[in-house]
This record gives C-alpha cells, structure tokens and sequence, in this order.
C-alpha cells in the first residue's frame, strides 16, 4: 500500500471524527423536466393581462382580494407603467435604459455573486440611487441566447438592460410617489372606530415596473418570461416548476415533460 | 497527583472548546471527551494523595463492581434517562408537522401581514409576536424552514433589507423557544434527571422568569429591527420563487389558529402532558382542517408520514442528544479535579455569576463554551460541581448563552445557515446585527434572571 492509497483509506475516518458539522439541506419538491424553448415558447404567447393571477400570487396581501378586481389593478397598472416609460424617454430623450440611468446619476453596479437555492435574485434597487444588475444569471442566460433556436423565440434581447429597466421604474416611482397611481392606489386593510390602516399594493408597482422595462426595451412579450429563463440556468427541474405554476395561473395546461436524454 | 490530572482535564476541555468552536462532528467530539474523563479522573484515584479521595465519596469505588457500576451509570442509565426527552421532541416535530400540513401556520402568517400592511414596521412587529408564539410550539429546522419562506419573501417584498428581514425572524424564532415546552425538557435534563426536582415545571419555570425572557427577546429585536431599519434604505428586488408546496397555499379555517399554543397554554395552566396537549392539539387541527376527509387507509398514511417527516428534521440533533448525557455524568467525576484547580476562582456568587456570564456571552458563538448544545455543556459540568446554584438560577444562566446567542443569532444554528442561502445575506452582515441584539437582550434577561431567580431556597437545589 503507497502512502497516497493509505491517506485516501484513512479519509473517511477523519472525515467522520473531524469533518465539518453536516448541516441537512431540506429537500424541495420534485418537477418534471422540459425543454427550455417549448417552456418559452408557451410562455411568449401569454397576453401581458393575463399574468394577474401569477403576479398577485406573490403580493402579500393577496388573500383579500377578488379576481376581478385583480384584473383591474393588473390593467391599470400596466397603463401606468407604460405612460412613464414613454414620458421618462420624452423628458430625456434617450431610449436605452443604461443611458437613461446615468442621465437620472443612478449608481449602477454589476456583481456576479453565485446563485443557488430556490430563490434566485436577478436585480435589486436601494433607495435612493443605488442598482444592482446581479450577472451570474445573466451570463447564462447569455449563453442561451446564442443558441437559434432560442434567439427566434426570445428576439433580440438584452437581459441586463431589461432588469436594469425594471429597477429604474422603482426610482421614477419613488420620485413621483405623491402622483403616481400605483403610490395612490390604496386598500383599507381594517378600521377601528377612527382608527384604520390602508395600505399600498405592492404587486401594483410591480405590475408598472415590468411594463416600463417593457416599453423601455420594446419587448414583445411580458418580461415574466425571464423567471423561467433565468431560473433555467440555475435548475432546470426549479423553472420547469415555475412554467407549471405560471401556465396554471394563466389558466392554460402546460406542456408534456420531456423525456431526459435531450435536456441539458 | 489530583493537580496533574485536574490540569490534563482542564487541557483537554480547552481541546473541546476549540473542536467545537471549529466547526467539527458534536457527537463524536462529546464521546471522544466522555472516554477521556471516565479514564483519568478513575485513574487518577490510584495515583491520588489518600486525603483527596477522602474528602470525595464520589471517587471512592470498591473493586471491579464498584469501578463497572461507575461504567454502567455513565453509558447506560445516563443515555436511558434521556429517553424521556427524546419522545417529547420527537412528538414536538410531528405536531411542528402537522401545523405546516394543514396550513394553521401559513394561514397565520399571512392574516397577520393582512393587518399590518405596506408598513413594514408595523408588519415586522406584528410577524415577530406570531412567529414567537408559533415557535413556542414548533421547534427543529424543518418548521423554521417551513416559516422561513412565507416571511422572509413577505418582508422583503415590502422593502426590508434582507439581512434585517432575516435578524428578526430569527430573533423572534429564538424568543418563542423560551417558552417551548421540548426545549425545556431537554435543557432541564442537562441540570438534572427527569423525575428529579418535580416543582421545576414548564409552569413555574415560565411563571418566574420565562415570560420574561421572551418578552425581552422579542421586545428588544422588534426595537433594534426599527433602529436598524430607520438607518436603513428601502430596497426593492426583482426575484424568482419557485413555489415550495401545496400546504403553503393552504387556508386554514380561523378558529383553528387557536391550535399552535394549545399544547403550551394546557402545560403552562394545568401541568397537562406535553405529549397528551401535542396530540389533541394535532388531531383536532388535523380533522377541523379537513385533512382526514380520506379513507381511514389514507388518513393512518398522512399520520405516519407527518411522523416520519419530523422524526427527520430531529435526527441530527439526535446523535449529539444521546452522547451528551454520558458526558454529564462523566463530568460530575471529573469535578472534584476541577475543584483542585479551579475551586478558588470559580464564582460562587450568583451576582458574579450573571457578570461574568454576561460579559463573557459572545462565548456563547460558534457552539463556544457557553451554550449547552456546544462546549457550554462541558462548562456548566465544571460549574455545577464546584459550586453550588439552585437548579432555576443554573438553568437560566445556560439558557441566555443557548437560546439567545447561539439559536437566535448564531451561523452555526442549522436554520441561521439555511436562512443565510435562501435570503443571501452574507454571515458578517447578519453577524453585525445579531451580534448587538445577543448582548442587548442577554444582559437584560441576566438582570431579570438575577432579580427573579436569585436567593431561591433549600428546596431548588440538589
Ligand atoms: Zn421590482
């Protein structure tokens, strides 16, 4: 026996008395895999207006509230975002969301910081000027997008430019919160004789923000695509999940999984 | 001789500190100590002056029966003694379970962000005394877990930091476990044996300081959230979450909201059994949730398998559970040792003792010497048997340094690290925020403890 096959004998042992304190990851739930362009592909061809009910499905408050009033919020919203998206270009008369960023002096940063669980961040804004464009996601992603097959369906798409887009609508919103509707908006969650709270809907701003990336970057399809395909990059078995729900709430049936052989 | 053997002893507990502080396996760390200090302190009567021995009946054995008798209490009785705790946290996890299941905890979680709103101040006050009370039922990773990811998605969606958002959710986790009836089962049996001193109840305990110490935990995150919070800037994050399970979407009807503190409020008011209050609790929530609406088949599938689900989330703490009372048994031989070497400086006031412990709780970090469920169980063997504490007083002493330093704000508690991934707050910044909330809140339940649990009579102690 060499010394190197008596240390490799000897590993688990001191593995075992020395190893690290194993800490039990908790297992999630299983999905079936998909291709990612029959995933983008169904998800494209979803009218913006009909993502309400996965939108508000993330909206803390949404237990209150009744689907058609979600409907309503959802196409107002929309509305919204889509007139500040137009007016914010017209005021700088500039179109490309980076430029239109240094214009309004927001500090914009790239990190790449690795992603892993099953919640994937792809942008983030801090009040008051500070944006973060998380490029981990978006280089894969960008390895996706060379591939024809994905690029016919997806377009000509700048994946950093369309989040950046989105968190600059969190600054024009926070500039103008006195008018905008979606600061406006409110619902009275109780009240107690004088006492009462109303409250702001996030989702509404959430709505508007993806609208405004949305016309900023002239996409032809809601930008709730790129959850899937972002995610994809990370786990397949985690976005094909996410497709379910989405086509669930977009009360269409997903696709049939795939068998495993052709997915990567 | 005795003074050789004390400082080997004392050696090695600095080993054990320092294994521990690393990071390493508990279980095997704490049988490895327990196989070291049966065989020196018993050694050590060979080579001993006569008047030592004399002055410890401990350490006075007679031939092998003695000597395997000695053996017998420290690997046998000792583990056995701890089998009564271990049921209660085994039933613990399956009703932490079944709260998750029928979606009595989500439902919860969610009625309460409906009162609070877009205000996140408001919002984080209100969730943490929810996630408090729930936690005072529920304990182990899973349902923490479980909890995790409806409220940290929530806060953070209403523009709390993330890091803030994780600080207090685990702040007030670690409030809630004052109260829990497992965990107090299982740190009472590191003071004493089950059927030992049966005054010390969860009742009396909660009665004379364990209300107060969740009050003081939860008080003083919610305020440090608001002074953190205050400084901090909103922040908005576009984000994609996969969904985790059906029970999450799961809306439990009102009334049973009730259930999650039914198997507290029964020990606390009536002394009723843990286990008894976990199973009326658990059934009723199950049948008033409509979850036993199957086949009787598939109703005894869902039990068994809600069962087997928490008997998992246990089983790493488990292992380490069974080796550590061998070790508390092994200590009390060890002691007279210590009491060579240390018997002249070891407090032996209960004013100095909350000083000291107080100022020394960053100790209590990366399972340091301070809390019980790391090195702190090597510590409070050398303590308890060189001076003399009421059992209450020793009690609450160790649970400062367990529950508020190392549950509450510790990367080394499994939930903190889970916690950490999902929310990617790095270990510094949450270590900045939790690190100011251990002392603030220690020192004060140390005031409390000295206040409330000092001076007790000849009764509490053993
Ligand atoms: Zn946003």
């Amino acid at each position: 026996m060499t010394k190197q096959e008596l240390q490799k004998a000897l590993e688990p042992i001191a593995q075992g008395l020395f190893g690290k304190q194993g800490i039990r990851r908790y297992e999630r739930p299983h999905f079936p895999l998909r291709s990612l362009e029959t995933m983008l592909k169904d998800l494209t061809e979803i009218p913006q207006e009909e993502w309400f009910a996965y939108v508000f499905s993330r909206e803390p408050l949404n237990g209150k509230f009744q689907d058609d009033q979600r409907r309503r919020w959802m196409e107002q919203s929309i509305a919204c975002g889509r007139e500040y998206g137009r007016r914010i270009c017209q005021e700088y008369s500039l179109s490309t969301p980076s430029e239109l960023a240094k214009a309004m002096g927001m500090k914009v940063t790239y990190p790449t910081y690795p992603e892993k669980t099953d919640r994937v961040l792809f942008a983030e804004f801090r009040e008051p000027d500070d944006i973060r464009i998380y490029m981990d996601g978006v280089k894969k992603a960008k390895k996706f997008l060379e591939r024809p097959e994905i690029s016919s369906i997806l377009g000509k798409l700048e994946v950093s430019e369309l989040l950046l887009a989105h968190e600059l609508f969190h600054y024009v919103e926070e500039k103008y919160k006195k008018e905008i509707y979606t600061r406006r908006e409110k619902i009275r969650l109780w009240s107690l004789g004088p006492l009462h709270n109303d409250s702001t809907i996030i989702a509404l701003s959430e709505i508007a923000a993806m609208a405004f990336a949305r016309e900023l970057v002239k996409l032809p399809y809601a930008p709730y695509v790129m959850d899937v395909f972002l995610v994809y990059g990370y786990s397949p078995e985690e976005a094909s999940g996410l497709y379910e729900e989405m086509m669930e709430f977009a009360g269409r049936t997903p696709c049939a999984p795939e068998e495993r052989k052709d997915v990567e | 001789m005795e003074y050789v053997v004390g400082i080997i002893l004392l050696l090695s507990f600095f080993g054990l500190a320092y294994y521990c502080i690393k990071g390493h396996n508990l279980m095997i760390g704490f049988l490895v100590i327990t196989i070291l200090w049966t065989v020196l302190p018993l050694l050590g009567t060979v080579f001993a002056s006569a008047s030592f021995i004399e002055a410890n009946p401990i350490l006075q054995y007679e031939g092998s029966k003695g000597l395997i008798k000695i053996l017998n209490s420290i690997y046998q009785s000792a583990p056995e003694g701890w089998g009564t705790t271990l049921v209660n946290v085994c039933w613990g996890a399956w009703f932490g379970r079944v709260l998750m299941d029928t979606g009595i905890a989500s439902t919860l979680i969610r009625k309460t962000v409906e009162l609070g709103g877009d205000k996140p101040m408001v919002t984080i006050a209100l969730l943490n005394i929810v996630t408090a009370l729930i936690f005072t039922a529920m304990t182990g990773a899973g349902p923490v877990i479980a909890i995790g990811v409806i409220v940290l998605p929530i806060l953070m969606s209403l523009g709390v930091p993330k890091a803030i958002a994780m600080f207090s959710f685990m702040g007030s986790v670690a409030a809630g476990i004052y109260l829990n009836p497992v965990n107090f089962a299982q740190y009472r049996a590191f003071f004493i044996q089950p059927d030992e001193m049966p005054d010390f109840t969860l009742g009396w305990y909660a009665a004379h300081w364990g209300y107060a110490a969740l009050l003081i935990m939860l008080i003083a995150t919610t305020v440090l959230a608001a002074i953190y919070l205050k400084k901090s800037k909103t922040s908005h994050a576009w984000a994609a979450q996969s969904r985790s399970g059906a029970s999450e979407q799961r809306n439990a009807p009102i009334y049973t909201l009730i259930l999650p503190i039914v198997p507290v409020v029964l020990k606390i008011w009536l002394d009723f059994s843990v286990i008894g209050g976990f199973v009326i609790a658990g059934f009723l929530a199950l049948f008033l949730c409509g979850r036993m609406k199957g086949t009787f088949k598939e109703n005894c599938q869902l039990v068994n398998k809600l069962y087997y689900d928490g008997v998992v989330d246990t089983a790493p703490l488990v292992g380490f559970l069974l080796t550590l009372p061998m070790f508390n048994s092994v200590a009390s031989y060890a002691s007279p040792y210590f009491k060579v070497i240390l018997g002249g400086v070891m407090p032996k006031n209960e004013l100095v003792v909350c000083i000291v412990f107080a100022v020394l709780l960053c100790m209590g970090l990366f399972r340091g010497p301070m809390t019980l469920v790391g090195c702190g169980a090597a510590t409070l063997g050398v303590l308890s048997n060189v001076a003399s504490f009421s059992v209450p007083f020793l009690y609450a002493v160790f649970a400062i340094p367990t529950i508020t330093v190392n549950i509450g704000s510790c990367i080394t508690q499994s939930w903190v690290a889970w916690g950490l991934a999902y929310t990617k707050v790095e270990s510094k910044d949450f270590l900045k925020l939790s690190i100011p909330n251990a002392y603030l809140t220690g020192v004060l339940q140390y005031v409390a403890a000295f206040i409330l649990l000092g001076g007790l009579g000849a009764a509490w102690f053993i």
